[in-house]
C-alpha cells in the first residue's frame, strides 16, 4: 500500500497542474512525454542494469514510424502509438542481439553507434523523412474519434498523461513479475543468475525490447503533439539528457524517473527563462549537488532526511 | 598508387590527432577506472587558455601552449582534491553524472569568459607552411602532431613500464588497499596521474585544434569521438588507444576518399563490427 | 477539426486581442537560441532589436511595442512549438519572430495559420517554409538566392570547371543543386559533386581529391562554426589556393567567425546579401547605433536579418495594429532602404528581394580587421528557389 502513495501523489499533482497552470499545457505535455521516455530508460538501465546512452535510437524510430504512418496510412493517434511501439521494439530487438553481447563501456558505445547510424540514415533518406528540414504534414485524428487536438493543448495534455499512466502501470506490473525480479537478480549478480540456469542474454534482450517499445511510444507521442519530426530525435544529447534526469531522480524506481524528469525540466525551463546564457551553471550545480549529497537520487530525499533525524536520535541514545 | 599514399598519409595524420585528444582519457578512464566525461572539459580549458594567452595577451605560440597546459593542471589539481577524490569511489552511474555536471560547469564558465564563438589558436609560421612530400604537400603541423604523438606514446610507455612511479601506479590501481598497506601513498599517485591526464587533455586540445577547433561546447561536441577511441582500443590500454586511433583514422580517411557521402555510416558500421567482435577492445584487459 | 480549433482559439484570442488593443501594447514573441552552441544568434537578434528601438523608439502610431524572448536552444521543433503556444496563449503576443532553424519554423506553421499571427523569419533559409503558411514573412534570404548568382558570376569571370563540396544535409544539397543548375545552364562543367558528412572533422581527403582533379574553382557550402574553420584552413594548407583553384562560397566568411579564421581567409570569394563593410550611409548609421550600446558587437547577416525584421514589424503594427491578415497584406510589396541595400517584400514568395554582392575577404588597412570587401553586385534577386 505504501508503494502506491508516491505514484498517486504524482498523478494528483499532474491533474492539479492542468488547473493551476492552464497556460503552460504545452510545456507540461513535453514533461509528460519525456517522463515516458525516461521510464523506458529506467527499465533498461535501472532494472536490467544495461548501461545505455543510445535510447534515442528507439525514440526516434517510434517518432518517424508514427509520423509516416499518420501521413501515408491512417491518422488515428492510438494506432500511431502502436506503430511507434512496434518500431521501437523492432530496432531494440535487432540492435539488442549485437549490443547485449558486450558489457560496460563497450555496450554504451554500441548503443551510441546504433543511434548515430539511424541519425545518418534518416538524414540521407530525405525523400522519405524530409532530412534536416524535418518530416512535415503529420495530421492526427481525434482521440478515440471523440477528442480533437486543440490549439491550447488540453486534449494533448490529457492524452499524453493517460498514455504515461498506462505505461507506468504496465511497467510496474512487469518489474514485480517473476521476469522483473529475475532482471533485478541479473543486475545484482549476473554470475548467480547464470548459475541457477537463467539466460542472462535473452532476459536482457527482452527487457531492452520492452524498453524500446516504451521509448517508441514516447517518440510517437512527441511526433503527434508537435506534428513534425526532426533529425534531433536521434541525437546523443537527447539520450544523455534523459539518463541524467533518471539518475537525478533515482534509478531502479519508477517514481524516480517521474521526479527526476519533472525537476530537471522545470529547473531548466525557469533558469533558461531567467538567464539563458548562464543556465548551464544552475544545471551543473544541481547535478553535482544531487550526486554528492543524494547518491541514490532525489527519490531518496525523504529517507535521507529521516535518516538524519534517526541518526541523531541514535547518537543521543548512545550518550544517555 | 597516389590514392593509396594519400590515404596512408592523411589517415595517419588524422589518426594521430585522434590519439592526441583521446590519450588523456585513456589515462584517467583506462588506468584510474574513473568514467571521466569531463576529459573534453580539460581539453577545452587548455585550448581556451592558449587562445587567450596567444591572441589577447600576445604571447608566442610555444609559450602560450606551455602556460596553458600548466594552467590546466593548476585547475585540475584542486578539482582532484575536492571532487575527484570522492568520485573514484562512486558507482559507474554516479561517476557519469558527477563528471557530466562538472563538464556543464566548465562549459558555462568558458562561455561566460570567452563567449560561444570559435577560439582560434594561431600557429607559428613554421607549423603553417606546407611540406613537400614528393608526390604532394602536407601542412607542417600534421607532421609535428605525428612526431608529438610518437613522443607521447614513448614517454608514457617509459613512465608506466620503466619507472617506480609506473609500478606503484599499477599496484595502486589493481588493489588500492594492498598498495597502501605496502606504504605506497596512493592518494599522491592518483593525484599525479590525474594531473597527467589533464595535461594530456590540454595538449591534445591545443594541438588537435587544427581539426577540432575549440569553442565552449567542445566537450559535448566531441565526447563520443573520444569515447569511441578508448572503447575500441580497450579500457586500460594506452597501446590499444594508439592502435585504435590510427586504425580508425586510416579507415575513415579511406572512406572519405572512396565513398565520401557514406563515410559516417562506414565509420560507425566499422566501430560496431569491431566492438561486437572484440568487446574488450583491441588490447583491453579481460 | 480546423474550424472548431480556430473558433476555440478565436474565443481565447479575441478576449486578449481586445484587452491588448485597449492597453495599446503590441507584443512580439521572439523564438531563438539564447543558450547552447547557437546562442550567438539569440544575442544578435536581441542586439538588433535593441538597436532598432534605440533609433526609432518603442512605439509606433498609438501602439507601444514590446518584445518577449524565448530560448529554444537549437534545432528543436518540439520546444519551438511549445514556446509558440506559450507565447500566443499566455504572453498574448500578436506577432512572432526569430527562427534560426528550418524545422523550428515549420513546427509553428499550423499554429500561426490557426491564430493568424504574422511571423517574421529572421534567418531560416529553406525556400519551402513560406509555402506552409501565408503568415510567414522572411527578411533573411534563401539558399537559391545567393548560390545561383554566384554560379553566373563565376562563369562570367572565365571559370569553366568547378567541383561542388557541400555538407550532406538539406541546405547543403539545396546549395549544390542551385549552383550546379545555374553553372551548367551557362555552359560550365561541374566535374564532381562531393557531399561531405555533417560530422566531418578532417576535410583533407575531400580537398585533396579536388586538388588532384584541378578544376578552376571549388564551391563550398558548410554549416557555420567548426566545419567552416577547418575547411578553409585545409583549403589553404593543402595548397588549393596556390594551385589556383578559386574558393567560391556563401555564408562561410560571415562576420561572427571571420576574425577567428585569420589570414587564411584572405582572398576567399563569396556571394552574399550583407557585409559589415557595405559602404552606404544606412549601414554606417546602423553600425554606429549598434556600437553605441554594444561596443563589441559584430554585425552580420543574422543581425541585419533581425534588424530588417523589426522594421517590417513596426510597419505592420503601424498599418494594421494587431489585425494579422491586414498586417501581412500591408507588408506585401513594401520597399525600404536597409543597411544591406534596397529591399522589397515580394508579394508572392514573402521573402525579401535584394541585391546579392560578390565579396572578397581583405584585411582593412585602417582597422587591421578582416572584412568582406564588395567587388560586384547582382541587383534585385528574388527567391529563386520558390518554384523548384
Amino acid at each position: 500500500m505504501r508503494n502506491l502513495i508516491l505514484p498517486l501523489a504524482c498523478l494528483l499533482a499532474a491533474v492539479a497542474a492542468f488547473f493551476v497552470f492552464p497556460y503552460d499545457l504545452a510545456f507540461l505535455t513535453r514533461i509528460v512525454i519525456m517522463i515516458v521516455f525516461v521510464l523506458s530508460i529506467d527499465l533498461v538501465l535501472g532494472y536490467a542494469g544495461i548501461p545505455t546512452l543510445g535510447q534515442a535510437a528507439m525514440y526516434g524510430s517510434g517518432a518517424y514510424a508514427a509520423g509516416l504512418f499518420s501521413i501515408h496510412v491512417w491518422g488515428d493517434p492510438l494506432a500511431g502509438l502502436a506503430v511507434g511501439a512496434l518500431a521501437g521494439a523492432a530496432i531494440a530487438a535487432l540492435s539488442g542481439l549485437v549490443v547485449m553481447r558486450a558489457r560496460g563501456l563497450t555496450l554504451i558505445m554500441l548503443t551510441i553507434a546504433v543511434a548515430a547510424i539511424l541519425h545518418e540514415l534518416a538524414n540521407r533518406a530525405r525523400g522519405l523523412t524530409g532530412g534536416a528540414d524535418g518530416l512535415r504534414g503529420i495530421r492526427v485524428d481525434p482521440v478515440l474519434g471523440l477528442f480533437e487536438f486543440d490549439f491550447i493543448g488540453r486534449t494533448g495534455y490529457w492524452y499524453a498523461l493517460a498514455v504515461a499512466v498506462a505505461v507506468f502501470v504496465l511497467l510496474a506490473v512487469i518489474v514485480r513479475s517473476p521476469f522483473g525480479l529475475s532482471l533485478r537478480g541479473i543486475h545484482e549478480s549476473p554470475a548467480r543468475m547464470t548459475a541457477i540456469g537463467a539466460s542472462v542474454y535473452w532476459r536482457q534482450i527482452t527487457a531492452y525490447v520492452i524498453g524500446g517499445a516504451v521509448a517508441g511510444i514516447a517518440g510517437a507521442l512527441a511526433a503527434q503533439i508537435t506534428q513534425l519530426v526532426s533529425l534531433e530525435v536521434f541525437a546523443f544529447a537527447l539520450s544523455a539528457e534523459a539518463v541524467i534526469m533518471l539518475i537525478l531522480g533515482g534509478t531502479g524506481r519508477l517514481t524516480g524517473a517521474v521526479i527526476g524528469t519533472t525537476l530537471f525540466m522545470t529547473v531548466e525551463h525557469i533558469a533558461a527563462a531567467n538567464d539563458p546564457f548562464n543556465w548551464l551553471f544552475v544545471i551543473g550545480a544541481l547535478v553535482l549537488a544531487v550526486v554528492f549529497f543524494l547518491p541514490a537520487g532525489l527519490i531518496a530525499l525523504p529517507r535521507a532526511l529521516t535518516g538524519l533525524i534517526v541518526d541523531k536520535g541514535g547518537r543521543d541514545a548512545d550518550r544517555t | 598508387m597516389d590514392l593509396f599514399l594519400n590515404i596512408a598519409v592523411d589517415g595517419v595524420a588524422y589518426g594521430m590527432i585522434l590519439f592526441m585528444i583521446a590519450v588523456g582519457l585513456s589515462v584517467t578512464m583506462g588506468l584510474m577506472r574513473v568514467i571521466n566525461l569531463a576529459h573534453g572539459g580539460f581539453a577545452l580549458i587548455g585550448g581556451a587558455l592558449a587562445h587567450w594567452l596567444g591572441r589577447e595577451v600576445g604571447l608566442p605560440f610555444w609559450i602560450a601552449a606551455t602556460l596553458a597546459i600548466a594552467g590546466t593542471v593548476a585547475i585540475a589539481l584542486p578539482l582532484e582534491r575536492v571532487l575527484y577524490r570522492r568520485i573514484y569511489g562512486f558507482g559507474e552511474l554516479q561517476q557519469v553524472l558527477a563528471t557530466i555536471g562538472l563538464t556543464f560547469l566548465m562549459i558555462a564558465s568558458v562561455n561566460l569568459w570567452q563567449g560561444s564563438t570559435l577560439l582560434a589558436i594561431d600557429l607559428p609560421p613554421a607549423l603553417r607552411a606546407p611540406v613537400d612530400l614528393g608526390f604532394r604537400t602536407l601542412p607542417a603541423h600534421r607532421l609535428a602532431v605525428i612526431a608529438l604523438g610518437l613522443a607521447v606514446i614513448a614517454g608514457l610507455w617509459l613512465l608506466l613500464e620503466r619507472t617506480r612511479f609506473g609500478i606503484r601506479l599499477r599496484a595502486a590501481v589493481d588493489n588500492r588497499a594492498t598498495a597502501s598497506a605496502h606504504g605506497i601513498d596512493t592518494g599522491l599517485i592518483y593525484m599525479v596521474t590525474f594531473a597527467l591526464g589533464a595535461a594530456l587533455a590540454a595538449l591534445g586540445g591545443i594541438f588537435g585544434a587544427e581539426l577540432l577547433p575549440i569553442d565552449a561546447y567542445y566537450p559535448l561536441r566531441y565526447m563520443v569521438l573520444f569515447l569511441i577511441v578508448v572503447a575500441v582500443g580497450g579500457m586500460g590500454s594506452i597501446a590499444g588507444s594508439f592502435a585504435a586511433a590510427l586504425g580508425l583514422g586510416v579507415i575513415e580517411t579511406a572512406a572519405r576518399y572512396l565513398v565520401p557521402d557514406l563515410a559516417t555510416l562506414a565509420f560507425y558500421g566499422i566501430v560496431i563490427a569491431l566492438l561486437a567482435a572484440r568487446p574488450q577492445g583491441l588490447m583491453g584487459r579481460v | 477539426m480546423k474550424i472548431k480549433g480556430t473558433l476555440a482559439l478565436g474565443a481565447a484570442v479575441s478576449a486578449l486581442a481586445f484587452s491588448t488593443a485597449h492597453a495599446d501594447t503590441i507584443r512580439v514573441g521572439v523564438i531563438a537560441p539564447f543558450s547552447g552552441p547557437f546562442a550567438l544568434y539569440g544575442t544578435q537578434y536581441q542586439q538588433a532589436i535593441e538597436t532598432y528601438q534605440a533609433q526609432h523608439g518603442t512605439s509606433v502610431g498609438e501602439h507601444e511595442i514590446e518584445f518577449v524572448f524565448k530560448d529554444v536552444g537549437g534545432p528543436n521543433p518540439d520546444q519551438a512549438r511549445a514556446l509558440a503556444q506559450e507565447l500566443l496563449i499566455r504572453e498574448k503576443v500578436d506577432y512572432l519572430a526569430g527562427f534560426t532553424f528550418t524545422p523550428n519554423a515549420l513546427a509553428v506553421a499550423p499554429l500561426i495559420e490557426q491564430s493568424q499571427t504574422p511571423t517574421v523569419i529572421f534567418n531560416a533559409a529553406t525556400s519551402s517554409i513560406n509555402r506552409e503558411s501565408e503568415f510567414f514573412l522572411r527578411t533573411s534570404y534563401t539558399l537559391w538566392q545567393v548560390s545561383e548568382p554566384l554560379a553566373d558570376w563565376a562563369y562570367d569571370q572565365g571559370i569553366r570547371t568547378a567541383i561542388t563540396t557541400v555538407a550532406d544535409y538539406g541546405p547543403g544539397i539545396d546549395a549544390e543543386n542551385a549552383f550546379r543548375a545555374a553553372f551548367e545552364e551557362k555552359g560550365g562543367e561541374v566535374m564532381d559533386s562531393i557531399r561531405m558528412p555533417l560530422s566531418t572533422t578532417d576535410f583533407t581527403p575531400f580537398l585533396q581529391s579536388v586538388r588532384d582533379a584541378a578544376p578552376d574553382a571549388v564551391f563550398a557550402f558548410l554549416p557555420g562554426g567548426p566545419p567552416t574553420f577547418t575547411y578553409t584552413k585545409t583549403y589553404n594548407e593543402n595548397g588549393l589556393r596556390d594551385a589556383g583553384i578559386r574558393f567560391l562560397g556563401t555564408a562561410e566568411t560571415e562576420e561572427s567567425n571571420l576574425q577567428a579564421l585569420g589570414d587564411q581567409a584572405i582572398g576567399l570569394t563569396t556571394a552574399y546579401h550583407y557585409s559589415e563593410a557595405h559602404d552606404t550611409d544606412a549601414n554606417r548609421e546602423f553600425l554606429a547605433a549598434l556600437r553605441e550600446d554594444h561596443p563589441d558587437a559584430v554585425a552580420n547577416w543574422a543581425m541585419v536579418g533581425a534588424y530588417d525584421g523589426v522594421h517590417l514589424i513596426y510597419h505592420m503594427v503601424e498599418a494594421a495594429g494587431s489585425d494579422g491578415p491586414a498586417a501581412v497584406e500591408s507588408a506585401l510589396g513594401l520597399e525600404w532602404e536597409s543597411p544591406r541595400g534596397p529591399l522589397t517584400m515580394d508579394p508572392e514568395t514573402r521573402t525579401v528581394v535584394q541585391n546579392v554582392y560578390i565579396r572578397e575577404v581583405e584585411r582593412n588597412a585602417e582597422t587591421g580587421m578582416l572584412e568582406n570587401a564588395e567587388k560586384g553586385m547582382i541587383a534585385t534577386v528574388g527567391d529563386l528557389g520558390w518554384d523548384r
